[in-house]
Formats: structure tokens, C-alpha cells, sequence
């Protein structure tokens, strides 16, 4: 589904992804874990050209990501669901057209995608809220929308950039119930960042260590964690054993 | 990043533009316009349509009224037909417009206007606007009538009029104006005044002077064609002279009343006129005259603490960084203000003594007149007593007193008691008493009545209102500082420096050739001897420009330039507002791009290249349809304006228009086109302006 080799991105002198590799299988749903500033979100930007990398290759279901241009690249991103960590809504536009109104600018006629758009709210809880404006919404609401909005397009790859880490400890629980949700009943791949190790531990088929742009250590989450290699993995597992 | 426009956000982009400019074009215009149809209007309420009037009067404001009725009352007696109008009143003035009929517009008309409207109350001068007409000022005495007499035969010219010393040609209609203005040039270049000007201080006959110079001209006159005549006279621009004696007696005044400077120097210091010193107490002094030993200087900064006495403080020198430099010597400073003040408070308090005192005297006199009167009373009864005491002696003494024995007793009981009281207390009994009848109660009494009636003319005199004076001429003794007088004495010396002090002057009459000043100068200085006289060359009467032309012509250069300034805001404001928002989302879609710039494509961002060409577009084109004018705007230079607007404009771009990068981010994974983005992402929440309202038809959400 997902191959990327030799990623290299930087920022000036900053080096921020230093020859990655990874492969994601069709339904996979992987887990990436590592410290601040490590290059996830600049990796899982990479996958959707929010971010331009330097030099490397991106395969995504046989296309090569980084060759694409205006309408190809356009129709790759309508098929990759990308959740934001800052939510990352329109603020002018009510709930029900933010998770609407791309469709209809891709081209679908309005009451299609109203329907559309209302099965996604319905699936993460939120059909009464629809009328409002984002910034009505409370925290855990608000990054609803923004799931519903990654997911109304039926994408093959949901790519995930820590969706909980801005939120108040009291509302992550809803989100990474509406997560794991989704995980258990869509066959969507899955690139999940996050630093929520019980909830990896609980969906993932596999965890991806990074550090310093670089992948440290991958496996199945019982064996990385009963056995790590890398200190980021040994740092992880202490985080669980508390 | 251009890649940006490929997908057709260049189509609204050029509708943006055309927009722009037609709308900043009719917008520069037309404000430009109202303000021209305003002053247009206004001023033609004021000064009437063209010949309407001919003459301005100026009346105090408070006499408007009865003015008025006294205009009404000479236009109908005297020029049955005429025009007046009240316009403007500035500063105290009112100015009433009077048209004479075209039978009354005549030169002996408009050459008696002091006749005629002299009585008017509160009339404080006239101006004459007749019109069509071209207007000489300064015309000189001495070529007046000759240059009068040769415009009159001018074709076109009805009439030349003398006011002052400017003649007004009115002409039969305008169409002259500019043949006359023309010819009349041509007459006044045949004249010309050579001035021959004396220092101050240099007494000549300048009568005689002038002789010998014209004796000179004749001499080096070749042809013999030219006319030169010795036209002194004391009166031509006395003005001038005398606004520059009160100059330099201003100065000379504003010196004493500054702080006397004199510095010391220490052996081996040199200092220089205009140098400046720094004292302690963040004075500085400038050196200002340099006699022997005697260095005299002024305050240019910083008040000395007020005192009467001699103020002594060390000096330094003034290094080029504002510190102090090396130790020059010591700074004496003594204050003739402050002494003045020092002495007006003292004689105010001299004055409340004695007034005081006055009040007191007063008292005092009166008292010395009862004690006078009471002396005067014990006197006479002395006077009575001793009387009886001699008789009482006599009578003892000749015992010619036929008493009773009781009688004897009696007297001679007051007798023994007399003696006694006299010797204790009088003294020598008789003796005393004779002095003290020499004493002249009545000089006396007349002397103090002398002192009374002075003493009550003093009270008379009305001290408060004396002190309420000297008060008040102390408070308005001028309030500078040393500092501030040290600026104005540089100032007129300054203004000084470019006038030649009004001296003697030797003026002469040139008609023919003219004659180089310069040339003639080094002639005079040699032949009179006197190199320090200067010669200068003027012309006899400058042609002014027609005073509504030229208030036309300044209201459309007016309206030119506010049309150019509001080009220019508009351009800023549409770059702001519309512009920024554009800009501020490229730069963020250009740094999100991959880096693969090599060499100058690296140092050359395209954006500041397209920012400096829309605003160069919209500038220029804004500016040249608005029919803007700027002095010194040419083409190029708003050009370039423009492009320096559109780059600064790129360059501040996320200031005026910061970039929702969240919204866009999610825009681009959503997999909107960059135009969409614009359309419904980044353009809806930017500042309401015409891209704005033109993106309304655009926008789908
Ligand atoms: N647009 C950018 N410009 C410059 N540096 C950037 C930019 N985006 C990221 N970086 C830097 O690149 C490095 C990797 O950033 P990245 O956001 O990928 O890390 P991360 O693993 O997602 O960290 P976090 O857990 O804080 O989100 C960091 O040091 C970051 O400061
Ligand atoms: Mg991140």
C-alpha cells in the first residue's frame, strides 16, 4: 500500500528526516511513536505533499507520490485522510460544511454530499451539532469533525498526526474511542501518530520507533515492548509499566 | 509557487486588476474633481466672475455695518450702477468688492479711490483687481512716468493707472493680456537702476557720489546712445532699511539682555570665534568675540541658575562626540536680567514701605498736632501761673499787699511751693520758661501742616496701581531664556549675513545697454576709492501675473496633486487589502515547496518581482488616468514608487494579511486546487476589499 525509501527532508541545516523506510500493508495500521521534534509529523506530511521532501520515494497504491502534479496530486490527496493535531477546521464554515464542502468542490452535486456528510458526523456522534461553528464546539467535538471530514471521502489510507496531543486530558478519551472504533470496522490503512501507549498497544499491529529522523525499531507491539532494542522502545515500555 | 496561478486564480486576478485600476482612477479623479468644483465655486462666490468688481476694500471688522451703508450711500450718489459684496473677513478685516460702472472705470476714478471711499468708516487700504489687466509692481520713481507714457500708446490698453508703486494697465478686453504683458516686458528691459550701496556707518554726500558716478558712466559710455541719470533718493525702499536697523537694533538689545559670557582662557588655549564650549551645569557657550586677552561668548544651550552675582564655572572644550574635552579655562557669567528683575522686585518693595510709611507719617503728624496743641494749652497756663507768681512776688517784696493773715499764709505756702516745683522740675524757674516761650508754636504748626499736606499728597498718589505697573512690566520683561536668546541672535545674524545693511546709497537711471553689475563694481571701487562699496542691478518694475490666473492655475496644480496623493493611497490601501493576502499565502506556499533552487534562483524570489510589477501597474495606470501631477513625479519615478510600494508590500505581506496556515494546510490534504484555496479558504476571512467582494461571485461556501 504505503512504501517510502530513503526519505531525506531538511529544514536549512536541520535535518529532519534522515533516510527513512517504511512499508504499510493494505489495512495495516501502524503506530509511530518517538520523542519531539523526532520528524514524525514531517514523515506522515511527506505522504500527502504537505510537506515537499528532498529527495527519496514515496509509492502509494503503485503511484509514485512525488512525481505528481496539480490534478493527479489532487486525486491522491482526496484518497489520503489526513487528521491534524491542531484540528485544523475552517472557521467560517459550519460543522456540516466543513465535512462537506470538498466534496462538493471535487465536484459532487450538494445533496450527495449532504448525506455524505451527515453519515460521517453520525459515525463520530456529532449529527446535532452540525449548524454550528467550530469554535462552538469543545475540544474533543471539534477534532471529531475533523475525523469525519478526513473519513467522509472513504479514504484508503487514514493518516493520523498525533490527533489527541492538543486536547484536555478529559476529552481524549472520546477521540480515541472514535479511533479505535474506526480501526475495528474499516479495513482503511492506518498511520497513526501518537504517544498514547495503551491505546497502541491496544489497536496497533505494529509500532514504528523514530529518533533523530530516523526509523530505530519496528515490530508487533507485544514484542517491541516485551523486548525492545532501542532506548526510545526501553523509554516506552517504562511509560507503560507506570 | 507560480504553479499556483496555472489552475485559473490568474483570470481573477486580472479581473482584480482592471478593476482596480479603473475604480482608483475614478476615485482619485473624482475627489479631486469635488475639490476642484468646491474651490472653483467658492472662489468665484468671493471674487466674483471675471471684471466683475475692480476694487477690494479693506474695512475693520467691528465697522462692517455702517461701512456698508456708506458704500451703498457713495455708489448711488456718485456711480449710479455699481456692484458691492461682502466676502471674506480675515484676521479683523471684512473686504468688501465694489464694480464700477463702465462709464466710472476710468484712470481718474481708479486713481482717486482715497477720495472717494477715504471717508468710509474703518477703511484700512484698498486693492485694485481690475480686470483684464496686467499688473507692474515696484515700477521705480524715476522711470515711471516714461514707461507710463510709452504703454499707453500700446495697442490694446485702455488705460494705465499709478497705485503705490505699481501701475495697473487695464487693458480693452483679454485677449491682450498676453501681446501687452509681452511688450510691456520689452519697455522695462530698456531700463535699469545700478545701486551703488554704502556700508553702515560710511557718511557720503551721496548726492555728490552719485555725480562722480555717473561722471564715470558717461566716460566708459561709447556710444554715446545710452541715458544715465543720478536718480538718488532717500525714500525708494525705506522699508526695507528700516526693518533692518530695528534687526540689528533688535540684536544689539536681545545681547545686553543676555547673559554676559566672558572666559578666561588658560595660558597656551587658543580658541576660535564660533567654537563651543561646555560648562558644568550642561551649559554651552559659543565663543563669539575674540579681543586681546577679553574672550567673549554667548549661551547657546542651557539656562545659568539665576542669580545677581558673577557666576564662575570651568569650561571645556566641546569634542565633536557632544563630551567634554580638555579643561580651557575659566567661564565668568553675570545676568543683567536677572539684576533687572533683582531691582524691580527691590523698588516694588521700596514702594509697600512706603506706603506703608506714608500711613504711619500720617498718624504721626496728626499725633504732633494734638501734642502741639496740648503743650501750646500747659504753655499758656505757665504763662498765666508765672504772671500771678511775679504779682504774687512783687507784692510780697513792696508788702503792698493789703492781706489778711490767712491771705499771707496762703501765698506764702504757694510761694515756697512754686519755688520748689520750679527748680525741680523747669529748672532756673524763669529762665526755663522764657525758652520755652521763644519756641515758635506757630512756625511749627506751619511746618507740620507742610508735612501733613505732603504726607497726604503721597497718599494721594496711588502706590498700588504704581505696583500693579512695575509688576506688570517685570512679568512681561520677555520671558527667554539664555539659551533661547543665543538662538535668535544666530538667527538674525543669520538673515543678516544675506542683506546689506542699510547704509548710504547711490541710485542711478539706465536706459540703453545694460550694464554688469559685477563689472562696474571693481570700475567704482577704484575710481571712487572706496572698496567697500557694492553694486547691484534692478530692474525698474516687475510684470506680476493677473492675481485670478494665477489663483486658477495653483487650484489645478492643487487638484493634481491631491488626484497624485490619492493615487498613491489608493495604490497602498488596495496593495494592503487586496494584495497582501495574495502574497502573504504565496511566500507560504513557496517556503512549504521543495528546495531544488540552485545559484540565483536561490537569492531571487519572483514574488518581489511580481509584487513590484502590480504595484507599478496599478500605480502608474491609476496615476496617469486620475490626470495626477506631482512636481517632480515624473514617469519613471512613478515607476518606480509603484514597484518600491509593491515590494514592500510583499515583503511586509503577512503584517497587513497574516496567513490561516492550519485552513490552508487543510485545504491542500483535502485536495482542493489552489484556486479553490484562494476562493474559499484563504480570500472569505481576509480584509474587505475588492478582491474580497469580487471573490463573493467566486465563492461556492
Ligand atoms: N516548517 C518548518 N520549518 C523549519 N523547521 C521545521 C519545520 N517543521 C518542522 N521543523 C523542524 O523539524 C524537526 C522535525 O519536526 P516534526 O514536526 O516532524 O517533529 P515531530 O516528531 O512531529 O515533533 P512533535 O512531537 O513535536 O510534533 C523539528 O526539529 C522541527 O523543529
Ligand atoms: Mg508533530
Amino acid at each position: 500500500m504505503l512504501e517510502i525509501k530513503d526519505l531525506h527532508k531538511s529544514y536549512g541545516k536541520l535535518v529532519a528526516l534522515d533516510g527513512v523506510d517504511l512499508r504499510v500493508s493494505k489495512g495495516e495500521t501502524v503506530v509511530i511513536m518517538g520523542p519531539s521534534g523526532c520528524g514524525k509529523s514531517t514523515l506522515i506530511r511527506c505522504v500527502n505533499r504537505l510537506t515537499e521532501p528532498d529527495t527519496g520515494t514515496i509509492l502509494l497504491g503503485g503511484k509514485n507520490v512525488l512525481s505528481l502534479n496539480g490534478r493527479e496530486l489532487q486525486n491522491l490527496r482526496r484518497n489520503v485522510g489526513f487528521v491534524f493535531q491542531q484540528f485544523n477546521l475552517i472557521g467560517r464554515l459550519t460543522v456540516l460544511e466543513n465535512v462537506m464542502f470538498h466534496l462538493v468542490l471535487g465536484g459532487m452535486n450538494q445533496d450527495e454530499a449532504r448525506v455524505k456528510g451527515r453519515l460521517a458526523l453520525e459515525k463520530v456522534g456529532l449529527r446535532s451539532t452540525e449548524d454550528r461553528r467550530p469554535h462552538e464546539l469543545s475540544g474533543g467535538q471539534q477534532q471529531r469533525v475533523g475525523i469525519a471530514r478526513a473519513l467522509v471521502t472513504n479514504p484508503e489510507i487514514m493518516l493520523w498526526d498525533e490527533p489527541t496531543a492538543s486536547l484536555d486530558p478529559i476529552l481524549v478519551g472520546e477521540v480515541l474511542e472514535v479511533m479505535e472504533e474506526l480501526v475495528k470496522t474499516t479495513a482503511t490503512t492506518m498511520v497513526i501518530v501518537t504517544h498514547e501507549v495503551s491505546f497502541a498497544l491496544r489497536v496497533a499491529e505494529r509500532i514504528v520507533f523514530m529518533d533523530k529522523g530516523q526509523v530505530v525499531e519496528q515490530g508487533a507491539p507485544s514484542k517491541v515492548f516485551e523486548n525492545p532494542q532501542s532506548d526510545i522502545a526501553r523509554l516506552y515500555r517504562k511509560l507503560l509499566v507506570n | 509557487m507560480l504553479v499556483f496561478f496555472r489552475d485559473g486564480f490568474y483570470k481573477d486576478l486580472i479581473i482584480l486588476l482592471v478593476l482596480t485600476v479603473i475604480v482608483g482612477a475614478v476615485f482619485s479623479q473624482g475627489i479631486a474633481w469635488a475639490i476642484d468644483t468646491y474651490f472653483g465655486d467658492t472662489l468665484d462666490g468671493m471674487i466674483g466672475e471675471y471684471g466683475e468688481y475692480d476694487v477690494i476694500l479693506h474695512i475693520r471688522e467691528e465697522a462692517k455695518e455702517t461701512a456698508l451703508r456708506e458704500l451703498e450711500r457713495i455708489g448711488e450718489e456718485s456711480f449710479p450702477g455699481y456692484r458691492v459684496n461682502q466676502t471674506l473677513t480675515i484676521a479683523g478685516q471684512a473686504n468688501f468688492f465694489f464694480g464700477f460702472p463702465d462709464a466710472y472705470r476710468t484712470r481718474e476714478v481708479l486713481e482717486s479711490i482715497t477720495s472717494y471711499f477715504g471717508a468710509v468708516p474703518g477703511i484700512n487700504g484698498y486693492t485694485l483687481m481690475v480686470e483684464p489687466s496686467v499688473l507692474i509692481r515696484g515700477v521705480h520713481p524715476a522711470a515711471r512716468e516714461d514707461v507710463r507714457e510709452q504703454i499707453e500708446e500700446l495697442e490694446g490698453v485702455k488705460f494705465v493707472v499709478k497705485d503705490g508703486n505699481n501701475l495697473v494697465i487695464v487693458l480693452l478686453n483679454e485677449d491682450w493680456i498676453s501681446g501687452v504683458t509681452k511688450k510691456i516686458e520689452d519697455i522695462l528691459q530698456q531700463y535699469q537702476i545700478l545701486e551703488l550701496r554704502f556700508p553702515m556707518g560710511f557718511e557720503v554726500d551721496t548726492q555728490e557720489v552719485g555725480d562722480q558716478a555717473l561722471a564715470i558712466l558717461h566716460a566708459q559710455n561709447t556710444t554715446g546712445e545710452d541715458v544715465y541719470k543720478n536718480v538718488t533718493s532717500a525714500e525708494y525702499g525705506e522699508d526695507l532699511d528700516a526693518f533692518l536697523k530695528t534687526l540689528v537694533e533688535m540684536r544689539d538689545f536681545l545681547g545686553s539682555y543676555a547673559s554676559q559670557v566672558r572666559i578666561i582662557p588658560e595660558p597656551g588655549v587658543e580658541l576660535g570665534v564660533g567654537e563651543l564650549i561646555l560648562l558644568e551645569d550642561d551649559l554651552t557657550i559659543e565663543v563669539t568675540g575674540m579681543y586681546g586677552d577679553l574672550v567673549e561668548a554667548m549661551i547657546v544651550e542651557g539656562s545659568p541658575v539665576q542669580s545677581t552675582d558673577r557666576i564662575v564655572q570651568k569650561g571645556y572644550r566641546y569634542r565633536n562626540d557632544g563630551e567634554r574635552g580638555e579643561f580651557i579655562g575659566d567661564v565668568e557669567i553675570e545676568n543683567e536680567r536677572y539684576r533687572l528683575a533683582y531691582a524691580v522686585d527691590e523698588s516694588l518693595r521700596l514702594l509697600a514701605e512706603l506706603e506703608e510709611l506714608s500711613v504711619q507719617a500720617s498718624t504721626a503728624v496728626d499725633n504732633a498736632e494734638a501734642v502741639l496743641t496740648t503743650f501750646q494749652e500747659a504753655l499758656m497756663q505757665l504763662e498765666v501761673l508765672q504772671v500771678q507768681m511775679r504779682q504774687l512776688n512783687e507784692g510780697i517784696a513792696s508788702g503792698e499787699a493789703k492781706s489778711s493773715g490767712e491771705q499771707f499764709l496762703v501765698t506764702l505756702l504757694l510761694n515756697g511751693l512754686f519755688q520748689t516745683l520750679a527748680q525741680g522740675v523747669i529748672n532756673t524757674g524763669e529762665e526755663s520758661l522764657d525758652s520755652l516761650q521763644n519756641l515758635d508754636i506757630e512756625e511749627m504748626r506751619k511746618s507740620l501742616a507742610g508735612i501733613s499736606t505732603q504726607i497726604s499728597n503721597v497718599q494721594e498718589i496711588d502706590v498700588t496701581a504704581i505696583m500693579e505697573q512695575i509688576g506688570f512690566v517685570r512679568d512681561t520683561l520677555p520671558d527667554l531664556n539664555d539659551a533661547e536668546i543665543g538662538q535668535s541672535i544666530r538667527l538674525i545674524n543669520t538673515y543678516l549675513a544675506g542683506q546689506v545693511i542699510p547704509g548710504e546709497r547711490v541710485q542711478l537711471l539706465i536706459q540703453g545697454k545694460p550694464l554688469d553689475a559685477k563689472v562696474f563694481e571693481t570700475i567704482f571701487q577704484e575710481e571712487l576709492e572706496n572698496p567697500y562699496l557694492h553694486t547691484y542691478s534692478t530692474s525698474v518694475g516687475m510684470v506680476s501675473p493677473d492675481a485670478r490666473g494665477e489663483v486658477f492655475r495653483i487650484l489645478k496644480e492643487v487638484r493634481s496633486i491631491v488626484a497624485g496623493m490619492l493615487s498613491i493611497i489608493f495604490t497602498m490601501i488596495v496593495l494592503i487589502l487586496d494584495h497582501a493576502t495574495i502574497f502573504s499565502t504565496l511566500k507560504y506556499v513557496r517556503a512549504c515547496e521543495r528546495p531544488d533552487k540552485r545559484g540565483w534562483k536561490r537569492l531571487f524570489n519572483p514574488l518581489f518581482f511580481l509584487g513590484g510589477t502590480l504595484g507599478t501597474v496599478i500605480l502608474t495606470s491609476v496615476y496617469y488616468l486620475s490626470r495626477s501631477q506631482i512636481p517632480f513625479f515624473s514617469l519613471p519615478f512613478v515607476v518606480l514608487l509603484g514597484f518600491v510600494l509593491g515590494v514592500l508590500i510583499v515583503a511586509f505581506a503577512e503584517r497587513f494579511s497574516p496567513v490561516h496556515s492550519m485552513e490552508l494546510m487543510a485545504g491542500q490534504s483535502l485536495g482542493l486546487s489552489n484556486v479553490q484555496i484562494m476562493r474559499e479558504v484563504v480570500i472569505p476571512p481576509s480584509r474587505p476589499g475588492l478582491l474580497n467582494i469580487l471573490n463573493r461571485f467566486k465563492q461556492q461556501f
